[in-house]
């Protein structure tokens, strides 16, 4: 892929009819979700578990995340993997199906505007060509014992 | 930066042997600091202690890690001293050799895991002290120091006619005395008849040589074992341990275990796939194919079996560093504390062994400094003056037991409840049901000494013990009397990566229960049961047995059939079953951890593939218990 200097890949998912971005430096793959086993009494937002290669690993709704209803699995349901700081999850997105390189250095803070609740999971919004992309903070999503979070369960 | 790419292709091998060479370390300190004044045979202990010393100096050096170099640098010249003055060290001195091998190990630890180095000014600065010292008994071989002389190998062969003459051992000994040092002497049979043999070290002329031998007395140039020479090159290439005895990296053993792991899990396939066969084919074929699967499965089971012995290694090496710790914690503390240290032999998972080092450790911390009173009080209280550790290591079936147990005060129950009440628990007043002050010590924060300690009693220990162990699947329980000690027993799995287990249904749920936790299976009658406040209890041997029902614990919807099945866990007083909708069968599963702290949910351990991709959550029954006595207790606690 040729990417313009200082431009970084991002891989394009939807959560709930937005569209979202993420470093494809913390993506391992992107899978097909086939079966997910309930975890019982774990957090609200996690679906369960999958086996993805070899490993178990939590499968996290963003969906429940961002605090929109769940909607059932489809064709178009993907399971992200992402590799970060040890640890091995994947998030439970609508569709991922787009690539898109661009500079790091576009992403702005997010306005208060944006003040729902996906808006505390957000790095910033970068504006790239005619597209606003908003782009995930990853830390943030996965953390388990954030305050929002607590006050949403 | 291209030394340490360079170096990084090495770290594992260099762990490794620092890890060998640091266990004989152990084991010659301990020597060193047990053996008493004047006792032949110390030195190939200082000589053994200089070569591991030299070797982990010089891999570190290869390996960059320059304060490990430079601590063993310094441990190696402290004994180059002892050696060259052939004095034994005071008890300063090993006390400074423990602290710099703490911090040695400390350093090595610290690389390994990525940490910053601690700082190890101190521990050189007391070695150094300890250097400066004249260490006792050096003026004993000043003489021989002035001017080493060579070794030769002295026999002496009694008879009765060299008796007659008055040549016995004990002339020949002070010949030999007169005219050098005997550095090692030992009594050996040969052909049924006693020999002495002497390593000496002194002048002699070639006249006396020939003048000894007429007397029994035969003297040969020494190549000797024990004062061998210790020149650095000659030793470096010198291998630790039998050649037959070849060291592999767990993570080989790892993916050893993994790859029979898919083994069993694409064995559970062919099964499924057989039985939709299996009308198919003629009764004669199909005995055959059955054959050939049975024969398959026992054949997988040894494998599966020499692989976890592969991985097992004696618990003798979790025990290894506790008589320091002991020696350390009483040293001015006015105790006096044996350890009794059993079953040393009793053989773990490597990996389990890595994970209870701590605990272990702090159980250990916690008796010495808590649970022994002083060697007066002691007395005073009509005790022994020097209390016992044991540390028992047995293995019981598929499990290892840990036992450690102290001869102190006991438990302070009184302060144990006085304590919960501060925290706003809901305790009865003692005696405490032992479950339940375990439960209580085993809280975070909840130590009773106001003040901290520098080895224990910070609050988190115990906590950081339970939540160990519940990671390795194992169990703890604790026994104490007042004034007559406590005694801490901890179950562990001998190995984690594959189990046999019971498959449990609940509605359309599916968990694996590992049978090791399952006492027994029985068939319950719905109707039979009966609700006792928030409980239902069924009869069962002539009593009533408390029952659980996986159903309501996970909030799922069971399917009601004719009969329930139910697990029986616990024993004594604390029997319960957990009843399921119906339970399948055995199998033998692949265990998989939960690692993620979005899935680590009590009473659920792990997650197995029993064939078709789809996660079967593998449950801790007993665990699953003590929460709900935990939430039950909690409606209590709201409630009043």
């Amino acid at each position: 892929m040729i990417t313009a200097r200082g431009a970084e890949t991002f891989i394009l998912f939807t959560v709930a009819g937005t569209s979202y971005a993420m470093r494809s430096r913390d993506v391992a793959h992107v899978e097909m979700l086939e079966q997910v086993t309930a975890v019982p009494n774990a957090a609200a937002f996690v679906d369960g578990v999958v086996f993805s290669r070899g490993q178990v690993i939590p499968a996290l709704n963003l969906r429940a995340r961002f605090g929109f209803e769940r909607a059932p699995y489809d064709v178009g349901t993907r399971l992200i993997v992402v590799q970060t700081g040890g640890r091995s999850v994947g998030l439970v997105v609508d569709g991922a199906r787009e690539f898109v390189a661009f500079d790091p250095a576009l992403i702005r803070p997010p306005s208060a505007a944006l003040a729902g609740l996906s808006g505390h999971y957000l790095e910033g919004i970068a504006n790239v060509g005619d597209r606003l992309i908003l782009v995930l903070d990853l830390a943030q999503v996965l953390l388990f014992d954030d305050p929002v979070l607590q006050e949403h369960l | 930066m291209t030394d340490d790419v360079f170096a990084a292709g090495f770290m594992d091998d260099y762990f490794a042997e620092c890890d060998e060479h640091l266990a004989i370390v152990r084991r010659l300190l301990l020597e060193l600091s047990a053996a008493g004044f004047g006792e032949p045979g110390l030195r190939p202990t200082v000589d053994q202690l200089f070569r591991s010393f030299h070797s982990i100096k010089g891999i570190s050096g290869m390996v960059g890690l320059r304060d490990a170099e430079a601590l063993a640098h310094h441990l190696e010249s402290y004994l180059r001293l002892l050696r060259d003055r052939d004095a034994r060290p005071t008890e300063i001195g090993i006390n400074a050799l423990v602290a710099c091998v703490d911090a040695l190990e400390r350093v090595i630890a610290a690389r390994r895991d990525a940490q910053p180095p601690p700082a190890v000014d101190d521990v050189v600065e007391q070695l150094e002290h300890a250097s400066t010292l004249a260490p006792a008994g050096a003026e004993l071989a000043a003489a021989d120091a002035a001017a080493p002389d060579r070794q030769r190998r002295v026999t002496f062969v009694p008879s009765p006619t060299l008796l007659a003459r008055g040549v016995n051992v004990d002339t020949v000994r002070a010949r030999l005395r007169e005219v050098g040092t005997i550095v090692d002497a030992a009594p050996k049979i040969v052909g049924g008849a006693i020999i002495f043999e002497f390593v000496f070290a002194g002048a002699i002329d070639e006249a006396t040589i020939a003048s000894w031998r007429d007397d029994g007395i035969v003297v040969a140039e020494a190549p000797p074992p024990a004062g061998a020479p210790l020149e650095p090159a000659a030793d470096s290439a010198t291998p630790v341990g039998p050649s037959h005895v070849v060291r592999v990296s767990l993570t080989r053993l790892d993916d050893l275990m993994r790859m029979i792991g898919e083994l069993v899990i694409s064995r559970a396939r062919l099964d499924d796939a057989l039985t939709h066969v299996e009308t198919h084919v003629p009764p004669v074929e199909w005995r055959a194919v059955q054959e050939n699967v049975q024969v398959i499965e026992r054949q997988l089971r040894d494998l599966r079996e020499g692989v976890m012995r592969v991985r097992l290694v004696p618990v003798g090496e979790l025990l290894r560093r506790v008589p320091f710790v002991v020696r350390d914690l009483t040293r001015d503390s006015g105790k006096r504390v044996r350890l009794d240290l059993r079953g040393q032999d009793t053989e773990i998972d490597k990996f389990l062994i890595e994970r209870m080092m701590d605990p272990v450790l702090h159980l250990v911390r916690n008796a010495v400094s808590h649970a022994f009173e002083t060697a007066d009080q002691r007395v005073a209280a009509g005790k022994p003056p020097e209390g016992t550790l044991t540390l028992a290591a047995s293995s019981i079936g598929d499990a290892v037991v840990l036992e450690i147990a102290d001869d102190g005060r006991g438990i302070d129950e009184a302060a144990v409840v006085a304590r919960a009440r501060t925290l706003a628990l809901d305790v009865p007043d003692p005696p405490l049901d032992r479950a339940l002050l375990l439960d209580l010590i085993c809280r975070p924060g909840f130590s009773t000494r106001e003040e901290t300690d520098r080895a224990s009693g910070r609050g988190v220990g115990m906590a950081v013990v339970k939540t160990t162990l519940e990671d390795l699947n194992g169990r703890m329980s604790v026994e104490t009397a007042a004034g007559a000690g406590t005694r801490f027993v901890v179950e562990l799995p001998l190995t984690l990566a594959i189990a046999d287990a019971l498959i449990a249904h609940v509605g359309d749920r599916m968990f694996a229960v590992p049978q090791a936790n399952v006492r027994e299976v029985i068939e319950l009658d719905p109707a039979a049961l009966r609700r006792i406040e928030r409980h239902e209890v069924a009869p069962f041997r002539g009593g009533a047995l408390p029952v659980l029902r996986l159903s309501d614990v996970f909030a799922l919807t069971p399917r009601p059939g004719r009969v329930l099945h139910a697990f029986v866990i616990g024993a004594g007083a604390d029997v319960v079953g957990i009843a399921v909708d119906r339970i399948s069968g055995q199998r033998e599963i692949v265990v998989r951890s939960l690692d993620d702290s979005l899935i680590k949910v009590p009473g659920v351990t792990g997650a197995t593939d029993l064939g078709d991709g789809r996660a079967v959550l593998i449950l801790d029954l007993a665990a699953l218990v003590r929460r709900q006595a935990a939430s039950l207790r909690g409606i209590t606690e709201a409630a009043s």
